[in-house]
């Protein structure tokens, strides 16, 4: 075995008497003596530690660095910002792979290229050749640079122990960043080869390799060979360089489009210019179009496609076994084995992984393209032809921080009302609703910072008559812009509207209220609907155009869902032709403070991009935007763009204690009506533009886009409520603002005395909004706010601007806004917060405790409270 | 490693107990490490007659399948069940698991095998 190559750790394998193997010359651990099922099923509990260093690193640089890039790999380097990788393949003239590859950006000039370890002298040769056409520069530095990859759910908390800096990167896939361990510099990528959704790959100096080695797994890692590395891959339906790419069975060349990663790994942009395979690539990508759609008519580019097989009969399904569809050879497996996994208890966020082992066949298959989702197969092993399925994959890593196995047989049990007959279930139906009142309004502590009870004046006045009509009116220029209404029997709804929009201008200090949205997602749809129309209006015989770049807050922190590209800009927002991403940019955050905008950095960004939109506002929001700071920079610059702040968490709090968005520069305001705000569920829009001003169409098209853009009858009973709430708000807005903040800051101080973790500035007591964050661990938000909530605490659990998405939060999302309204005071919340810290820190029981608190504040203040109101309510309730 | 006296042996690591007519076989500890762990194992069916060195049946380790070979030709009277849903028991246990038992046709050809120091001595020469 001496001509074999060995990385900086083979001493270390030694040690851990790893069963070493040859694996593309390199004399490599196939397993540790735990045994190849342990270390995968560790990689998928807790974490594993595997070196990579056998893989080729290359560092590209020079003046045509990028260019170059372009030319011999896939994808689109020129949308690979600093501190980012992207999968990428290195084709040849056919369309197949070369190999497959990471394209990682640590520097701004330096590209670092990692390829399979038995493909490196190849890809080398090819690379070296290439880049003599250009002005650039390729290094190998495989040697002097180790690669350990540390995968799996306890990988971040095992890496931020030994962090000089806890932050590691940015909580999405593909992010990098340089750190200290061990007070030694090292490349961070959150990248790997298992599937796991936390998992970091750590580019070391090759002398400090075997010290960080040794620190991981003395830290709770557990070394992880070969063997484990292939299983976790196949798992997670990755494709291997020799099996899924290169060369079939029968010596063809696979298409890269038949691996699905291809999709993501390919591009054809403009800016990209042509490469080496673009033309064959095409012709895939075309055929794949095709396939996607069910057209089976034109194959011939794409003949056969990588699916994930799963075994039902006995046996494993291994490379070259012939797959079978109806008796007609279809294809061939190209991966499979046993793998296995641990067995899971109870559905939804309460899955429990348990400890209990078991093992399943299955594989990956190179089969014709017309096989479809969940078609019955049969593999053919040793001569008998064994039932299987095609499933959509074998794993999801969607719900961090575990990756988690999908069973192809799984299926799923709910709760139904099985009672025979239909006045049971409608009896059923209002014990539980009667129940369900009375724990959240008598007996539960309501802590959801976007919820809000409605006063009993608000409640009733929703439901009466005007619930059951239509109404839909529009502004008629004939009529000097007086509005026409289409159904009859609406005066009292025509007037209630009206008196709305007056209250709302009221409450704002603004020109304009549109209030026929019923949700605030729907105001900000409506919102970006109108500005891309107007953007769009000198020429409406050609396809609109959509709006780039745009500027909001990162979902991650703490943006609001209506204003990002999953959400309500989906339709309007363009795709970057260079970088083919969305033309979002985010507000950047100050590195000391991450809940707060960083204005010079943002200035810098305006600069650069010129967003004609810019979106402030978040529903995790702890401090107040820096509208006007931004209003007077794109006026000082003359930037054409337009400040809007989606108020729906902080609706409530417009005014002198937090802030007034008009008078700061906003000029359109949208916001759901019953988050801090006193109001039924609806939305609405507020602008502040003179008739005279050059953007008043623009409003009018806002108009327009509320009716009959978005809605025609406009749920007119929760209007009449909504118009008692603005009276309400208006009329105690000075007490109530004044009483959030002050309760918000003094909670989240109790909070932190009781010996919870509040994040956020100690300087201004944590939050200046109605919301507190408290950081309760990494990936146990849910559990927490599940162990609260059987204690009759609702609150919700929060990704900080740290994790990865809701299921791995490590955080609580308070508002004190309800209870404030319901008489909650600082001597309340300094009691709710001790109780807390029981459940969250203490595990223990208090139910009763907040049962006999809550008790004691159930009459709802900044509310007409007056005898004749009263009466008046009773006149009306007596008519349900 | 373990390599249990009294038992035969064979150069593809197999191992034979003999209690009257009959041979239980089973795979060797030898065998099972260099395979690491086994996850599925596929017997003849019962009543098939097999010849000396026909294949009995396949053990599969995360990695590879490997055939197993009779080492005394017969009949299969028996099959281990337990393998069906726990193969492991091969690691945990190479020569309480066995795997087939024959009912052999001709005794003689125990004569071939290995002892246990033959077979010790064939794995340390691999070794």
């Amino acid at each position: 075995m001496d001509t074999l190559k060995r990385t900086v750790l083979f001493h270390e394998h030694l040690r851990l008497k790893a069963n070493m193997v040859d694996f593309g010359g390199w004399e490599m651990p196939v397993n540790y003596p735990a045994g190849i099922v342990e270390e995968h099923l560790c990689t998928r509990k807790k974490a594993g530690l595997f070196d990579v260093s056998h893989m080729g690193r290359f560092v590209i640089t020079g003046k045509d660095a990028t260019a170059f890039l372009q030319y011999v790999l896939t994808n689109n380097v020129l949308a690979l910002d600093v501190k980012q990788a992207q999968y990428t393949m290195i084709p040849n003239e056919n369309g197949g792979a070369l190999d497959d590859a990471y394209l990682y950006r640590f520097y701004e000039d330096e590209y670092l290229l990692v390829v399979n370890a038995a493909n490196a002298d190849k890809d080398w040769e090819h690379l070296t050749k290439e880049i003599k056409a250009f002005d650039a520069h390729i290094a190998n530095k495989s040697d002097v640079l180790a690669m350990i990859a540390i995968q799996g759910p306890e990988s971040k908390n095992i890496l931020g122990k030994l962090s000089k800096d806890t932050y590691l990167t940015e909580p999405i896939r593909n992010s990098l960043n340089i750190i200290e361990l061990d007070n030694k510099e090292v490349l961070i990528a959150k990248t790997g080869y298992t599937g796991e959704p936390i998992g970091f790959e750590l580019f070391v100096k090759s002398e400090d390799a075997a010290g960080i080695w040794t620190l991981l797994i003395e830290n709770g890692a557990m070394p992880v060979g070969l063997g484990a590395r292939d299983t976790l891959r196949l798992e997670a339906g990755l494709p291997l360089y020799g099996h899924e790419l290169g060369l079939d069975v029968n010596e063809q060349e696979i298409p890269i489009f038949a691996v699905p990663l291809a999709k993501f790994a390919v591009s054809f942009a403009e800016a990209k210019g042509d490469y080496i395979g673009r033309e064959a690539l095409l012709r895939q990508f075309e055929a794949l179009q095709r396939i996607i759609k069910r057209d089976f008519s034109n194959i011939a580019d794409l003949p056969r496609m990588v699916k994930p097989i799963a075994l039902d009969g006995k046996g494993i399904a291994r490379s070259g076994f012939k797959v079978f569809k109806d008796g007609i050879e279809v294809g061939n497996i190209t991966s499979g084995t046993m793998v296995p996994y641990l067995k899971t208890e109870g559905q939804g966020l309460e899955t429990i992984i348990k400890d209990e082992k078991a093992m399943r066949s299955i594989g990956l298959a190179l089969v014709d393209s017309d096989i479809l989702v969940d078609a019955q197969v049969e593999v053919e092993i040793r001569g008998n032809k064994v039932k299987a399925v095609i499933p959509p994959y074998h794993l999801r890593g969607d719900a961090p921080p575990f990756a988690r196995p999908i069973l192809h047989d799984f299926t799923e049990t709910r709760k139904v009302d099985t009672s025979a007959d239909y006045k049971t279930k409608a009896l059923n139906l209002i014990e539980k609703s009667f129940n369900n009142h009375l724990w959240r309004q008598e007996e539960s502590i309501n802590l959801i910072p976007s919820e809000q009870s409605h006063s009993s004046a608000v409640r009733l006045l929703s439901i009466m008559d005007p619930s059951f009509r239509y109404a839909e009116h529009k502004k008629i220029k004939s009529f000097y812009d007086y509005d026409v209404f289409y159904y009859q029997g609406t005066k009292f709804i025509d007037e209630v509207e009206h008196l709305l929009v007056e209250e709302l201008k009221k409450y704002f200090n603004c020109t304009e209220v549109e209030t026929r949205v019923i949700s605030g997602q729907m105001a900000n749809t409506a919102v970006f609907s109108a500005i891309m129309d107007f953007k769009n209006r000198v020429n409406r015989k050609k396809e609109a155009s959509r709006l780039g770049y745009v500027m909001n807050n990162h979902i991650i922190r703490g943006g609001h869902l209506s204003a990002q590209p999953m959400g309500a800009l989906h339709d309007y927002i363009a795709k970057d032709p260079i970088t083919e991403k969305s033309a979002i940019v985010n507000f950047p955050v100050l590195k000391d403070n991450i809940f707060k905008i960083d204005v010079e950095e943002t200035k810098k960004i305006i600069a650069k991009y010129k967003p004609e939109l810019i979106i402030f506002g978040k529903s995790m929001v702890l401090h107040k935007e820096p509208v006007k700071e931004i209003r007077e920079f794109v006026d000082e610059q003359n930037i054409n763009t337009v400040i809007m702040y989606d108020m729906a968490h902080v609706l409530g709090l417009a005014g002198d204690y937090f802030q007034n968005p008009f008078a700061e520069g906003a000029e359109i305001v949208t916001g759901s009506t019953h988050k801090t705000f006193f109001g039924t569920q609806r939305g609405i829009i507020a602008g502040n533009y003179q008739k005279e001003d050059y953007k008043y169409a623009l409003w009018e098209t806002i108009e327009t886009r509320a009716f009959p853009g978005s809605v025609s009858n406009h749920h007119l009973g929760t209007m009449v409520g909504l118009l008692m709430a603005a009276y309400e708000m208006n009329h105690f807005k000075d007490e109530y603002q004044k009483n959030i903040i002050e309760n918000a800051k003094y909670f989240a101080k109790c909070l932190k005395q009781a010996g919870l973790d509040v994040a956020g500035d100690p300087d201004i007591s944590y939050t200046e909004t109605h919301q507190v964050i408290v950081k309760v661990g990494y990936g146990t938000g849910a559990e927490a706010a599940n162990r609260l909530e059987d204690n009759n605490i609702i609150v919700n659990y929060q990704a900080t601007p740290e994790e990865e998405g809701f299921t791995a939060s490590g955080a609580l999302r308070l508002g004190v806004s309800e209870m404030v309204r319901f008489g909650f005071d600082k001597k309340e919340f300094e009691q709710l917060a001790e109780i807390m810290a029981d459940v969250i820190l203490r595990n223990k029981n208090v139910k009763e405790a907040v049962k006999k608190l809550r008790s004691q504040f159930t009459a709802m203040k900044y509310c007409f409270t007056d005898e004749e109101i009263v009466e008046g309510l009773n006149k009306l309730a007596a008519k349900l | 490693m373990q390599i249990i006296e009294g038992l035969y042996y064979t150069r593809d690591h197999e191992w034979v107990r003999v209690e009257g007519a009959e041979a239980y076989i089973g795979i060797t500890d030898y065998a099972q490490q260099a395979l690491g762990d086994i996850v599925y194992v596929e017997l003849s069916e019962i009543g098939t007659v097999l010849n000396q060195e026909e294949t009995f049946g396949t053990v599969e380790s995360v990695k590879a399948a490997s055939d197993m070979y009779i080492p005394v030709s017969g009949t299969v009277t028996r099959t281990n069940e337990d393998l069906a849903d726990n193969p492991a028991l091969v690691n945990d246990d190479p020569f309480g698991t066995w795997m087939v038992c024959v009912e052999m046709s001709n005794t003689k050809e125990l004569e071939q095998l290995l002892s246990a120091s033959a077979y010790k001595e064939l794995c340390s020469e691999v070794e």
